[in-house]
């Protein structure tokens, strides 16, 4: 080994990236997308809020400056990911019977999964431009993604 | 072109771990900068023995050029 570093990722995409990202990562949670028009059935006076920053964030303003969000649902939970006006990610969650904890854990594992299909995605693509190539790869029993790589 | 292998591991909040394996001397370096560009922020980095493996046999090549 010659040098082993350890990095926080930062996810810095537009608009439509984010949401091939959300809606690759979300399937492993259950969750699939909706369209916009089938989302008001879940909401009501029972309804739980919880709002979730993803700190490390920074997505690029499309050109239309508008239809930056996507809403994934799964069995009476909604999870609303957007821009702020600052360009950071936020994810709104929704849900009838479950308190705000409950809500910020589920929206913090969607986060999770989403930040992690984001740097695979990037990670993946840009050694594919650095000419180097897949050699093994494996998900262990905690998700941790294990890529071996090499460019002979 | 000179070799590059690498392991990586993404853990489930997206963090990476990256090690360069046979890249000798500063040449690691550039590979490990490589990735902190993509990934993001660089929270450690650690140079263990064939990076100064390299750095002293470029030394050693130094001394025995200097008695000449």
């Amino acid at each position: 080994m010659s040098t082993v570093i350890v990095l926080t990722p930062i996810i810095i995409a537009n608009w439509p990236v984010i949401t091939a990202v959300v809606a690759a990562a979300v399937g492993t949670m259950g969750f699939s997308a909706v369209q916009t028009t089938e989302t008001q059935k879940i909401a009501g006076t029972e309804t739980t809020r919880e709002e979730i920053e993803v700190d490390n964030s920074d997505i690029l303003q499309n050109a239309e400056g508008r239809g930056e969000q996507i809403v994934v649902e799964r069995e009476g939970l909604r999870a609303t990911f957007s821009r702020d006006t600052r360009g950071t990610l936020r994810v709104c969650m929704e849900g009838r019977g479950h308190s705000k904890a409950e809500l910020r854990r589920i929206g913090r594992e969607l986060v999770d999964r989403v930040t992690q299909q984001y740097v695979y995605h990037r990670v993946i693509t840009e050694l594919k431009e650095r000419k180097m190539h897949v050699v093994s790869e494996e998900v262990a029993e905690d998700r941790t993604v294990k890529i071996h790589v090499r460019n002979w | 072109m000179p070799r590059e292998e690498l392991e990586i591991e993404i853990d489930p909040s997206g963090k990476v771990t990256a090690r360069t394996i046979g890249v000798k001397g500063p040449r690691c370096l550039d590979l490990a900068d490589f990735l902190a560009k993509i990934v993001g922020r660089e929270q450690s980095r650690e140079l263990t023995g064939e990076y100064y493996e390299e750095a002293e046999h470029a030394r050693e090549h130094i001394d025995v050029k200097q008695r000449w």
